[in-house]
């Protein structure tokens, strides 16, 4: 066991020593802050309503909704929404709380697809650089199995996009309290669900939120893995998966007819559309999905393992 | 009785139709140092990587200490320590942080266990630099570095002299020898070029088209030798010292710039002289030279074929 942390160790090790990791993570950095700058200063958002007179704020928000979607017909619906919120609050005669940190958190879980796409750049040349670099020969010339080494290298995978994924959290968490504060340690909005308005935790739509985008991220991560394990090619793999994450609801879309498309990996990959809206196609469960989101990452991982232990390793 | 360091049983590669290797049979004594001997394409460094593992073997089998690659990788593999080809390394990383990295991977390496490599090869200086920056020499030794650092009973280098230059492999020749001789190991050492390692080795085996063709002992090859010796001789005039090579001793000679160079025994060359000598031709210079292992090399491999 202390063999295994050791190997994850140092697949670790070689991913944070690299500088183009560091570029990585300058480059979300930057682009959360650039995102909460933005915010703040050309937002429409409101930090806090006061105790005494909230009532009369969201009146005169409401006011000022209206008059907008009567100059602009597009902001119609968008604007609609926003006053059927303010009227939740009224109605229900909840104080609302204002914008800040947290919901700053929520909003930046557009960030994963950023996440998402750093793990298959890391994952796509986890396995093919040690063959690139002629490093694999050392690898694998140890009292060690190949198993338990291309195991190091995929669990070093998912910990990187986990520290990732942290970091996105953290680092929006401490921008969005810059610019916006902090509301209270959980604090509670009222947002457009499935059953209509609903008064929910900002806390439990972040972990919804950020949980059902990470199932994409490890599916696609785990291809990535598959390939470059697969192919010896880092580039290879990170142009399929890339192009199937930007590509798969397109995909799903352009077989929706047929019966076989509920198979499609990319069907199944946004677990939300159960919670809100109906199922991509006809026939789809959660349990269903599930299924065949586990088969997919088997076959992934079977194919990695099947290969990557039984191959010849022989010069370039 | 002592186990072999290594021992190589009927080691066979088959590609496709293609045997590659066609089962090989050797063993190598701890404190030896081995010289593996081949043109390229011979299958020198496919029964390298068979030796640890990176390539399956089709048949047979190798040992080391008695334990089975193919069937007790772990322990077998244990053993030994290796450059496969390139002494290929993190480029990124220091050439401290490369050993800290393979040190993990090994059982029971100490931090004092890897000063000592590093002190071994001669390598404190860089040590803290990005292998990037390093020459091959300082690769080179680098990996030999990496390759002790579990004190390994075999070690296994891959044309280590690949692109070194002189000054380079008289290093790496040090190294070795110090190796075999003070700490026991065997050493395993291939290479095409015959003349970079033969001073290094104690036997050499020479493989060609997949097959050991045999194995030399260096140090006896050359004194045993009653072999012919080519000698050349700077005499006039040349065509009558030619004739009387022909008549007296049935020796054919040819003429090369003013030189005749003819094969002969050592005990032939006083007679050879005393009858030039007879026969007033004035002798200039005479040069003996033995029938070197490179020449034997040669006539043992003739040309390389891979049928």
């Amino acid at each position: 066991m202390s063999n295994l942390v050791n190997l994850i160790r140092n697949e670790i090790n070689k991913i944070y020593i690299q500088k183009s990791t560091w570029i990585m993570y300058i480059l979300l950095a930057v682009i959360i802050a650039g995102y909460g700058m933005l915010t703040s200063f050309f937002g429409d958002v409101r930090e806090d309503y006061s105790q005494d007179s909230w009532r009369a704020e969201l009146q005169e928000e409401n006011e000022e909704l209206t008059k907008e979607m009567e100059e602009e017909e597009l902001l119609e619906d968008f604007n609609m929404g926003l006053i059927e919120q303010n009227n939740y609050y009224l109605e229900n005669d909840i104080q609302p709380a204002g914008y800040d940190a947290w919901q700053f958190v929520m909003e930046m879980n557009i960030m994963l697809s950023i996440v998402s796409l750093l793990t298959i750049i890391i994952a796509a040349g986890i396995v093919a650089n040690e063959f690139r670099w002629g490093t694999i020969k050392l690898l694998l010339i140890r009292p060690i199995s190949r198993s338990k080494i291309l195991l190091s290298k995929y669990l070093a995978v998912l910990l990187f996009a986990l520290i990732t994924l942290l970091f996105v959290v953290v680092f929006s968490w401490v921008i969005g309290a810059v610019f916006f504060g902090v509301q209270g340690l959980n604090p509670q909005i009222v947002m457009d669900k499935v059953g209509g308005l609903e008064y929910v935790s900002v806390i439990h739509e972040i972990i919804t939120n950020y949980g059902y985008k990470l199932v994409n991220l490890v599916m696609m991560a785990t291809f990535a893995f598959m390939i470059s394990s697969i192919f010896r090619n880092s580039a290879l793999a990170i142009g399929t998966a890339v192009f199937l994450m930007m590509a798969g609801n397109s995909i799903v879309s352009f077989f929706s007819e047929y019966a076989w498309a509920k198979y499609i990996l990319f069907a199944n990959t946004d677990l939300s559309q159960y919670a809100n809206d109906a199922p991509w196609v006809d026939g789809m469960t959660l349990p269903f999905s599930i299924m065949v989101l586990l088969v997919y990452f088997v076959v992934f991982l079977a194919a990695s393992w099947g290969i990557f232990t039984k191959r010849d390793i022989a010069g370039q | 009785m002592e186990k072999p360091a290594m021992k190589l049983i009927d080691l066979k590669k088959t590609i496709g139709k293609n045997e590659i290797i066609k089962g090989l049979n050797f063993e190598i004594k701890s404190g030896e140092v081995f010289g593996f001997i081949g043109p390229n394409g011979a299958g020198k460094t496919t029964t390298i990587r068979m030796m640890v593992g990176l390539i399956k073997m089709s048949g047979g089998d190798v040992q080391i200490l008695g334990k089975s690659i193919k069937n007790d990788y772990k322990e077998a593999i244990k053993e030994v320590g290796a450059i496969v080809e390139n002494p290929e390394m993190y480029p990124f990383m220091t050439g401290m942080q490369n050993l800290i990295h393979f040190a993990r991977m090994l059982p029971n390496v100490s931090k004092e266990r890897i000063q000592e490599v590093i002190s071994l090869v001669g390598l404190e200086k860089a040590i803290k630099e990005k292998v990037g920056k390093y020459s091959l020499g300082m690769r080179q030794r680098l990996g030999i570095a990496q390759a002790l650092l579990h004190n390994p009973s075999v070690l296994i280098l891959d044309e280590p002299t690949n692109g070194l230059d002189p000054a380079g492999i008289g290093e790496i020749r040090y190294y070795i020898r110090r190796l075999a001789e003070e700490q026991n190991v065997a050493v395993i050492i291939s290479s095409h070029l015959l003349s970079e390692i033969e001073l290094m080795c104690d036997r050499i085996g020479i493989i060609k088209n997949g097959e050991l063709i045999t194995i030399q002992n260096v140090h006896d090859a050359a004194d045993t030798e009653q072999d012919s010796h080519q000698i050349q001789m700077e005499v006039t005039p040349a065509e009558k010292a030619m004739e009387l090579l022909s008549t007296e001793y049935e020796i054919e000679a040819v003429l090369k710039s003013d030189l005749i160079s003819f094969q002969s025994q050592r005990e032939e060359i006083p007679n050879i002289i005393q009858t030039f000598v007879r026969n007033d031709i004035s002798i200039y210079q005479v040069e003996v030279s033995r029938a070197t292992l490179e020449e034997k090399f040669f006539d043992l491999i003739g040309e390389n074929v891979i049928e």
